[in-house]
């Protein structure tokens, strides 16, 4: 089931439509996301990190299940975190914290495994590349960078690196306020926008600026078209405008350079967008607390989702397990081990725990189902039977044993047939002897 | 009464009862006769298989007569098994048993259910005590395993069958533990593992002697052939508790075990205690009680008893079977969530893959020469084992190796370079393989370098062997700069090594040159393989050094590898024995995707073998029915891609309209294409750098404008000051010879001024982006016409050029068509499109100027192959601009005279 997931800085919990039906899912309670602070780990259970008041030095980082609306578990990391991301596999949550550090936490045991200094400024979004080992993130300061985690985790060649980063760009002058990365591997593009009112587009495998457009709004949200061949920036004039990145654009347009077109229902400015899986819905979070389901197609909005009456910023279209197959799965585990396998991973832990690096925990994995599948378990008798056929015609040991007992039960066999003729010849004899001796008798008697 | 039954033919259904009848009065042993044959019952096996004797239905439905003869005959037939299996004699009692197993295998659920405890207490009977005869044990047991494989189709007796499971245990054990026969053992184990998989809680109960049993038979090293069937049973032992402890446990234990070996086997080669230390302290936490050893406590005794007096061969091969049986715990699925304890795992493969023989500085050496030859002897199969369980370690962990990712690199890159054993290479660059294409590019910078050099080494000896053949795209001395300075010094010390003096005409052939090892086939493939994993994952990223020369190499080998013709495949498999080894065409295959990826991994500029590789493929392709034909197959189209570009806009359009710009382009335009700069081979054809180009309006079919822009691009901007605006005089001159030569035309003179017009629109067009269109228009007539041609010959009004529609009209089109066909068929293949529309064009201009005379069409024809390929272009645009200016009849009046 594909569903819309989407929450918002007010207290409005996390609302959870089903994209093509509509119908409205579970609402998950008592959270207020920071922008880009929603995720959805391994489409395992959500993850938000929250806003709170500046009074708390720690932040806080909440999970919730699919199928239970409170809060499950409660983090409090060393500081308030704001974008908050999850590699696929869901193994990793990655968190960008308010005074330029990233934190970079185990899901399965919760551990922090690193935290190093990214940003001079709070980092503001997070990006990881198609295949998860570059990350990038973005800065209040305008600054974007590109880290590879081996690199990161690399103590050695940190050392000898020139600096911990693969790229720094720094061409925005303000805020950045979102980065996204296209397919491609290492030729992959960023596009970043900024309250510089510019997107940027860049070479991953060239660490240069391709290409800059200016925007007539400031852009707070990116998405890229599926095939690349345009993005879509949603702005703070309620436009969501179309950027050219392989498609043509003409100097003509009404709104820019390279600007194509925008998609427009005169509402409040967009705060945030998403694709679907198939690439042609758009969703989109506005200010106004609505989110539109446009056609990228046809450019029309196709449903309307109300969250709250307060801004939406956080908008994710995720494959969520079925509800019943959540639980049967976790039903069979719990037969099959006869204990609760516990739903949800422990909280993430405030430091990098230097003692436990002796006891190291190691990869925890998911549990995977044994292949018993009925076709692919061989039968052997048959191969069993050809080997032994083809050892008796050998005549190997093991045959000429069988051979050797079919030969004494034979024999055996063979003696007992004699012993009975020999029996029976007796008493034949017997019998022959009793009657003449018999007759002998009653003659002479 | 069934004697006499017709059947129509191989699929009725009354022919099963029949020949299952004759099975068992011919060939099946019965009580009374002796049984002389056992071949006999392999042709009983085949037939009932390929018939489906015992399946008991049909596809379609059938008379309930016949299907209850079908049934009683089945009867019959099992009837007799069970006869056998308790007779006395162990010949027959042995088909019995094979017989019930095939029946287990073959039978219809119905029945399979209703008799199935029968059938298993009959097999059970025989293995126990008092049948002694081995043959019948190792088919009972395998019959039981069939079995049970069955029953675990069927979860609703899922309770009923684990107690029957159950019951097995203990004769199993009892068959592992008294009996001699390594056979019996084998089929024992077979069963057990059988069971773990299916029924795993029938096991639970017996879990520590089950362990003890199988760990008994390992450690005692007596079990050789077999071996690898006890150690999968031990890793699938965990599954039969399913929790994460037993799993974890298991680990730990077999673990410390293998340390402990480790520590008897190295003596003196390293530095054991510390070493050893090392892995106890990540694997048992200080403070907790070390895990009781491997097998149980009984085992302990009996080890260290043994261990006084173990041959160091038993040691290694102790080792190397526990670190198999990581391997395949670390591989097999788990049903629980698992703690893989990654970093001893690791040290404990870095601790054996560091021991290379030598001896360690800070000992004392107090191994005999005996005993390090014997350890040298053993350590690479040693070594073998540790790469083994590293694939394993990183094939469990998936994404979690991340904190782990740096260390593993290390160990793999030193190891890499001291490593020269074939078998050893092959699996670290397999390895490597595995770790770039999962961990992405990040991987790819760390391993760059490496795996670039190391396959630059040993892909030497068949990079040189091109030397002097000079069509191949190497010189002599392009491929000894392959060989960077560093490397030329340290190829020496590895048996790849393979000085440049000694090598020869060494082509394709992999033979020793004068006694000098060279590198294997089989470690060229794997070498060529991770050479594509590292382009495929990250060719762009940094890759400036190493690009050039692995392009270089690749071209060159695949280059090479293809000389010597393609291998035939067949061949190989007669020359195959059982083992798998890496062939010429395995190696090909490698070479050739190696050559995709390098062609296709993203670069600044075009691949600059480009042609080669496609000429390698094409060539390929035509090996019909081969692995190679397929992969060229799927080479050329995805290097299509490659040519032609595509920006494709959401929107999806009729694909009717679609223009099919197919071949005609990718021979006419080559040059232009990738001339006109960086744009086509970077992610953003046009303009993303900020230059600005005069577009025409899009539409919908952006594809199409994006062609109609590049060619008109290519028009104005490359071909006319190219070729027509070098100098008129010259233009006109050649025009001019070209039509004397070919036409022997009169009309010369009066073509001159319609060639002078020819450059002045050309200078407009490169300026007035409404010319440009025009030209764009007729560059798409080009396409179309060629179109039209094959699919709707008689349309011509779709021709939208107005200036040539015009004269000619529908009048002309009648008369045309006849001669299409010959004029498409004479047109040359590289040039299709713009012969075809040149002889269009002089068709309608030869139309129009006879007023719609029929016209012989052998003219037509003659006239299209005497125009030179790349002179066509020319000649069509010199005629649009001769037809808006409606000027032809001079020509026109050229073409009849000409004959």
């Amino acid at each position: 089931m594909e569903v819309v997931i989407a929450s918002s800085p007010v207290d409005a919990g996390i609302g959870c439509w089903d994209l093509h039906s509509g119908a409205e899912q579970l609402r998950y309670r008592s959270c207020t996301s920071t922008p880009h602070g929603l995720a959805c780990v391994g489409q395992r259970f959500l993850v938000s990190s929250q806003l709170r008041d500046s009074s708390s030095s720690s932040g806080t980082i909440l999970y919730w299940s699919w199928n239970k609306p409170q809060v499950e578990v409660k983090s409090f990391p060393a500081e308030p975190i704001h974008p908050l991301i999850s590699n696929s596999d869901g193994t990793y949550i990655i968190g960008g914290g308010s005074s330029g550090a990233i934190y970079f936490w185990e899901v399965a045991s919760g551990r922090l495994l690193k935290r190093w200094h990214a940003h001079y400024r709070a980092a503001t979004c997070l990006f990881l590349s198609d295949d998860e080992s570059l990350l990038v993130s973005g800065a209040e300061d305008g600054c974007i960078r590109v880290w590879s985690l081996f690199m990161v985790f690399d103590d050695i060649g940190m050392e000898m690196a020139k600096h911990p980063y693969e790229y720094s760009f720094s061409e925005h002058t303000l805020r950045v306020t979102d980065v996204v990365s296209g397919y491609g591997g290492c030729n992959a593009i960023i596009v970043s926008a900024s309250e510089d009112r510019t997107c940027k587009v860049w070479s991953l495998s060239r660490g240069k600026l391709l290409r800059s457009i200016d925007f007539p709004s400031i852009i707070d949200a990116v998405a890229l078209d599926p095939g690349e061949h345009v993005f879509y920036a949603g702005a703070r004039d309620g436009k969501i405008y179309i950027a050219a990145l392989n498609a043509e654009s003409t100097p003509s347009n009404i709104y820019g350079k390279h600007i194509i077109g925008s998609l427009s229902d005169n509402s409040k400015g967009v705060t945030c967008l998403a694709f679907s899986m198939d690439g042609i819905l758009l969703v989109s979070g506005s200010e106004d607390g609505t989110i539109r389901v446009w056609d990228a197609k046809t450019r029309n909005i196709v449903r309307i989702f109300r969250l709250a009456k307060g801004p939406i910023n956080n908008v994710l279209v995720v494959r969520r397990p079925l509800y019943s197959n959540f639980q049967t799965s976790a039903n069979s585990h719990a037969s099959l081990s006869r204990r609760h396998v516990p739903l949800l991973p422990p909280p993430l832990s405030k430091y990098v725990n230097s003692t436990d690096e002796i006891v190291d925990s190691g990869a925890i994995t998911v549990p995977q189902t044994p292949s018993s599948d009925i076709m692919d378990a061989p039968y052997l008798s048959s191969h069993v039977l050809t080997k032994q056929i083809s050892e008796l015609q050998q005549q190997s040991s093991a045959a000429t044993g069988m051979e050797v007992d079919r030969l004494k039960l034979d024999c055996k066999r063979s003696l007992e047939m004699v012993q009975k003729w020999k029996e029976m010849f007796a008493d034949l004899h017997k019998f022959c002897v009793d009657e003449l001796l018999g007759n002998d008798q009653t003659q002479t008697q | 009464m069934a004697v006499f039954e017709h059947f129509q033919n191989l699929y009725d259904i009354r022919l099963k009862p029949r020949l299952l009848r004759s099975l068992i009065r011919d060939r099946v042993p019965d009580e009374k006769h002796p049984f002389s044959k056992p071949s006999e019952l392999s042709i009983v096996v085949s037939a009932v298989k390929n018939h489906g004797l015992l399946s008991e239905s049909s596809r379609e439905a059938v008379d309930p007569k016949h299907m209850e003869n079908w049934k009683s005959s089945i009867d019959a037939w099992i009837e007799r098994l069970l006869l056998l299996v308790s007779s006395k004699m162990p010949d027959k009692c042995w088909a019995g048993i094979c017989l019930l197993g095939l029946t287990c295998q073959e039978c219809s659920s119905d029945r399979f259910l209703a008799s199935y405890s029968v059938w298993f207490q009959k097999l059970l009977a025989q293995i126990q005590p008092p049948s002694d005869s081995h043959f019948v044990k190792v088919a009972s047991c395998a019959s039981l395993a069939d079995l049970f494989t069955r029953l675990s189709g069927f979860s609703n007796i899922k309770k009923d069958v684990t107690s029957h499971a159950g019951k097995l245990i203990q004769p199993v054990l009892k068959l592992l533990t008294d009996d001699s026969s390594g056979a019996v053992w084998e089929g024992a184990v077979d069963l057990l593992c059988s069971i773990i998989n299916f029924f795993p809680s029938s096991v639970h109960r017996h879990y520590e002697s089950v362990e003890a049993a199988i760990v008994s038979k390992i450690m005692s090293g007596k079990c050789d052939s077999n071996i690898s069937k006890f150690v999968h049973c031990l890793a699938l032992l965990p599954r039969s508790k399913g929790d994460e402890d037993s799993w974890s446990l298991m680990l730990q234990k077999i673990l410390i075990s293998i340390n402990v070996d480790l520590n008897d086997a190295f003596q003196g080669l390293e530095e054991a205690e510390t070493k050893s230390n090392e892995v106890i302290k990540h694997l048992v936490p200080p403070g907790k009680e070390p895990p009781p050893p491997l097998g149980g406590n009984k085992m302990q005794g009996e080890t260290s008893n043994q261990a006084t007096e173990m041959s160091e061969q038993l040691i290694l091969h102790r080792i190397s079977m526990l670190m198999l049986c990581c391997c395949r715990m670390l591989t097999n699925p788990y049903p629980a969530q698992v703690i893989v304890p990654v970093r001893p795992l690791l040290v404990l493969v870095g601790r054996v893959l560091m021991v290379d023989g030598s001896l360690s500085q800070s000992l004392l050496p107090f191994l005999t020469v005996m005993q390090r030859e014997f350890i040298c002897s053993e350590l690479p199969l040693l070594h073998l084992c540790g790469l083994d369980l590293l694939t394993g370690i990183i094939k469990r962990v998936r994404s979690q190796l991340l904190p782990h990712a740096a260390d593993v690199v290390r160990l793999l890159t030193e190891y890499f370079r001291r490593c020269a054993l074939p078998a050893l290479r092959v699996k670290v660059y397999s390895i490597l393989r595995i770790l770039l294409i999962s961990m992405g590019v990040g991987m790819a910078q760390y391993l760059a370098q490496e795996v670039v050099s190391n396959a630059l080494v040993d892909l030497d000896s068949i990079a040189h062997g091109c030397g002097e053949a000079s069509s191949t795209p190497c010189s002599k001395a392009a491929s000894e700069g392959l060989l960077l300075p560093s490397y030329r010094k340290r190829k020496h010390g590895t048996i790849t090594g393979f000085s440049e003096e000694q090598q020869g005409g060494v082509g394709t052939e992999m033979e020793a040159v004068k006694g000098k090892p060279i590198t294997p086939i089989a470690v060229q493939t794997a070498a060529l393989q991770a050479l594509e994993a590292l382009l495929t994952v990250g060719g762009a990223l940094r890759s400036e050094c190493w690009r050039q020369n692995v392009d270089l190499l690749l071209i060159t080998v695949a280059t090479n590898a293809s000389n010597g013709g393609w291998a035939n495949e067949e061949k190989d498999i007669f020359l195959l024995s059982d083992e798998p080894t890496s062939t010429r065409t395995d190696f090909q295959l490698a070479a050739l995707r190696a050559l995709l990826a390098s062609l296709l991994s993203p670069a600044r500029v075009r691949p600059p073998y480009l042609s080669q590789g496609l000429e390698l493929f094409r060539r390929g392709k035509q090996e019909t029915g081969t692995k190679v034909a397929e992969f060229c197959a799927h080479a050329l189209l995805a290097l299509e891609v490659l040519m032609h570009p595509r920006a494709l806009p959401l929107v999806n359009f009729p694909s009717g309209d679609h223009p099919d710009f197919g071949q005609g382009f990718n021979c006419k335009f080559p040059k232009n294409i990738f001339s006109s700069g960086l744009k086509n081979n970077s992610p953003f054809p046009r303009g993303i750098l900020g230059k600005d180009e005069i577009e025409p309006e899009s539409n919908d079919d952006e594809l199409y404008s994006s062609w109609l822009g590049n060619d008109e691009e290519t028009e104005a901007s490359a071909s006319i000051p190219d070729k027509h605006l070098e100098s008129r005089q010259e233009l006109s001159e050649k025009d001019g010879r070209l039509s004397t030569e070919d036409h022997q035309a009169e009309k010369h003179p009066s073509d001159l001024p319609a060639g002078a017009q020819f450059p002045k629109e050309g200078d407009r067009g490169a300026t007035d982006a409404a010319h440009m269109e025009t030209g764009g228009i007729k560059d798409s007539i080009m396409a179309q016409s060629e179109r039209v041609q094959e699919i709707i010959p008689n349309n011509d009004v779709r021709l939208q050029d107005k200036d040539v529609m015009v004269p000619t009209g529908d009048l002309t089109a009648n008369v045309v068509e006849p001669n299409k066909g010959k004029i498409e068929s004479s047109g040359s293949d590289s040039s299709k499109a713009t012969p075809a529309l040149s002889s269009e064009i002089n068709n309608k201009v030869l139309m129009a100027a006879a007023d719609a005379n029929a016209l012989p069409s052998d003219q037509g024809s003659l006239l299209t192959t005497s125009i030179v390929i790349e002179k066509g272009k020319k000649l069509v645009l010199e005629y649009n601009s001769d037809a808006s200016k409606d000027s032809f009849p001079d020509i026109v009046d050229g073409e009849p005279d000409s004959d």
